[in-house]
């Protein structure tokens, strides 16, 4: 029993990056902005945010200032491909060499080359009094981190602002068919703006997050594939927040797997074990791909100009 | 443009038409490099500011950077052996990306392809060299294309897109090095996962001294067939109709998703390729990070050429200096090499952005005609949705 629970608690931990990376990868979409550079953004957040955390001496801060350069990622891929209509995935593409690059940079600048790596302080649990008492529930939901909280609650915001709410419904128009949004008055620029720079910041705090609850430190490779894991979680949640958290849980489970496997020695090769969450992943597209709905305009620029329909 | 306009001045009228063609070239080939330049200046002035700013003498930095790779014969040597991986890469990227596909599996498809290479050359380690190193070079681009052939298979099969299915296999391909390499044929004494030497006989020959190994020829090969391929095969007209316009070329009778499927498997041929060069050339047995930043390097040099395969031997060149010279910037001047990749990548945005420039100025110069912004990649990559999503 208290071998699931552990599992199950571990999960949950290791789906907050999935479920950030994937719901501002979506976010984005829904607006039409196809973001590739993922992988980038979690790198650079995860080294802004440990070196802020390490310098200011605040996790929280560290946070902020992962999203705050992770807007300013976005801003730039929003701004060239909406004014000046600039190819999204060769952008996405641009913005990932420079986050991998300024990530290391910053990081060789910093720190230096150094023997042993300062350490950040890991998120402490905030225990929520009574629900954590809940047999099994209480330690895997209610006895977690603040970070995982606000993924779960934040998934639950965006589902309600997207699917409830009118300028929730406007932004999924402009990924849609942005002429009959724009021809309705709704600003077609400014939402996609916003969309990425708010996807690109949420990308940046799950990259901030790995140093705060894994390795203490930054170290290049953080993401470890997280990023691209990410767009694939995106289609298999076909693109609503609901089912993102859903598949986050499938993710997060195959990686804790892989690593107790690894630990514990189940006596098949643990480089075998170590490809099950991306050979898991290819199969489990196989299927996702048939029901994704993906928004209608996405990876697209938008011309008003352009007499084409659609 | 001015370039343009003088010649056809001239008064001379037997020779003007020849002399406005030679004009016209010279305008044509100063707008197509114009990009280039503006690009590279810029993405050095940032870099110059970021160096200052670091503390360090940019101009110190800049010299080391563009001179090492000519300074030394070891230097020139150094260059070309690793322009033989960036141009392969580039190719691998560059060909699917022709059809509007996007193969950014290619560390996975070089990783094969030098597993595949590593197994021939242990196992048959005993043939002599005119048997074995063919072979051993067959068994990479077999490795590569098999490789990526997964990726192409789901796409075609399952219309799951491409980009995630050649990075997830990026992955899985660490693990089959890792295996491979501390399991099947471990050199012990290594202290990381590497495998035994592969026989004398899988040795590419090399020339010169400092010793150059003639994979360089090689690729060489490689850019000139693939290049004519493109062009003047019926294979190349096809991939190339898919990749402008993937709905008329089906409407003419293309099989596209066959053409597509083809255009992946190539791609994954000649990274396999790259990694059975980098063995037989370099390594001599298959070792953990063989695949260094490859693939980062060859999406970038495909992404700089604009797609262009001639182009992509010559980016190559450019970015192996780049990459030779970084790592001498911070020795001599401190600074951090890697800068480098900031750098690559702001050339590719001021690339783009430049683009976008010379395209309002054509069109402020000749008035009413509208404004098309130069495509980076082929049409079918900005406007087709399946591009992004699966519902080719």
């Amino acid at each position: 029993m208290t071998e699931v629970t552990n599992f199950l608690a571990l999960m949950v931990t290791a789906m907050v990056p999935y479920i950030f990376a994937a719901q501002g990868t979506m976010l984005s979409g829904r607006a039409g902005i196809f973001n590739v550079s993922q992988e980038g953004m979690l790198t650079i957040g995860a080294a802004v945010g440990f070196l802020v955390s390490l310098k200011v001496g605040s996790n929280g801060v560290g946070l902020i200032a992962a999203a705050l350069v992770g807007a300013l990622f976005g801003l730039v891929l929003a701004v060239v491909t909406t004014y000046l209509r600039l190819d999204q995935f060769v952008v996405g593409l641009a913005l990932f060499f420079l986050a991998l690059g300024a990530a290391s940079l910053l990081y060789r600048v910093v720190i230096g080359v150094t023997m042993s790596p300062p350490l950040i302080p890991l998120l402490s649990k905030w225990r929520i009094p009574l629900l954590a008492d809940i047999p099994v529930l209480g330690p895997v939901l209610f006895n977690q981190d603040p970070m995982v909280y606000l993924a779960l609650l934040g998934s639950v915001a965006l589902w309600w602002f997207l699917f409830r709410t009118d300028a929730g419904m406007r932004l999924r128009s402009v990924g849609e068919n942005p002429k009959a949004a724009d021809s309705l008055g709704i600003n077609v620029a400014a939402t996609r703006i916003w969309a990425a720079v708010a996807g690109s910041a949420l990308m940046a705090v799950a990259g901030a997050y790995l140093p705060m609850i894994y390795t203490g430190t930054y170290t290049d490779g953080i993401a470890a594939g997280r990023g691209w894991l990410a767009i694939a979680l995106t289609f298999f949640g076909g693109w609503r927040p609901q089912f993102i958290v859903a598949g986050a849980a499938f993710f997060a489970g195959m990686e804790v797997l892989a690593l107790r496997a690894q630990v514990a020695g189940i006596g098949i090769p643990h480089q075998f074990v170590a490809m099950l969450p991306y050979v898991a992943t290819l199969l489990v597209m196989v299927f996702a791909f048939r029901w994704a709905r993906v928004p209608a305009y996405l990876g697209r620029n938008y011309d008003r100009e352009s007499r084409l329909v659609g | 443009m001015t370039a343009a306009r003088t010649p056809a001045k001239t008064p001379v009228l037997a020779a003007a038409p020849d002399d406005r063609h030679a004009g016209r070239v010279a305008a044509s080939v100063l707008s197509a490099v114009l990009p280039y330049l503006v690009a590279v200046v810029a993405a050095f002035v940032v870099a110059g500011v970021i160096i200052a700013a670091l503390g360090h003498d940019p101009f110190v930095a800049f010299r080391s950077v563009l001179t090492t790779s000519f300074a030394t014969p070891f230097g020139v040597v150094e260059t070309f052996t690793k322009w033989v991986p960036l141009t392969l890469m580039a190719l691998a990227f560059a060909i699917p990306l022709g059809a509007g596909r996007f193969n950014i599996g290619g560390e996975g498809q070089l990783i094969l392809g030098a597993t595949a290479a590593t197994a021939v050359g242990i196992t048959l380690s005993d043939l002599p060299m005119p048997l074995l190193l063919p072979l051993v070079l067959i068994a990479g681009i077999i490795g590569g294309g098999v490789w990526a052939g997964i990726a192409a298979a789901l796409m075609a099969r399952f219309r799951i897109n491409e980009i995630l299915s050649t990075v997830l296999l990026n992955f899985v391909s660490f693990q089959v090095l890792d295996y491979i390499a501390s399991e099947v044929w471990p050199d012990v004494g290594a202290g990381f996962p590497a495998t035994v030497k592969v026989g004398d006989g899988a040795m590419l020959p090399t020339v010169g001294k400092p010793a150059l190994h003639i994979g360089v020829f090689l690729t060489a090969a490689v850019v000139v067939v693939v290049a004519m391929l493109m062009r003047r095969s019926v294979p190349g007209f096809e991939l190339r109709a898919v990749g402008i316009n993937e709905r008329a070329a089906k409407v003419h009778g293309i099989r596209t998703s066959r053409v597509a499927v083809g255009a992946v498997v190539v791609g994954g041929m000649v990274a396999g390729l790259s990694g059975a060069i980098e063995v037989t050339g370099v390594h001599g047995n298959l070792l953990e990070g063989i695949q260094s930043n490859y693939l980062l390097l060859g999406i970038i040099i495909g992404l700089i050429a604009r797609g262009s395969l001639a182009l992509v031997p010559f980016v190559a060149f450019g970015i192996s200096i780049l990459e030779i010279g970084a790592s001498a910037m911070q020795r001599s001047a401190q600074v951090p090499a890697e800068l480098v990749l900031i750098v690559e990548g702001l050339i590719l945005l001021f690339l783009l952005l430049s683009d976008v420039l010379a395209a309002r100025l054509r069109t402020f110069r000749s008035g009413s005609r509208t404004a098309t912004t130069p495509p980076v990649a082929p049409a079918s990559v900005s406007t087709e949705p399946a591009a992004a999503g699966g519902r080719r």
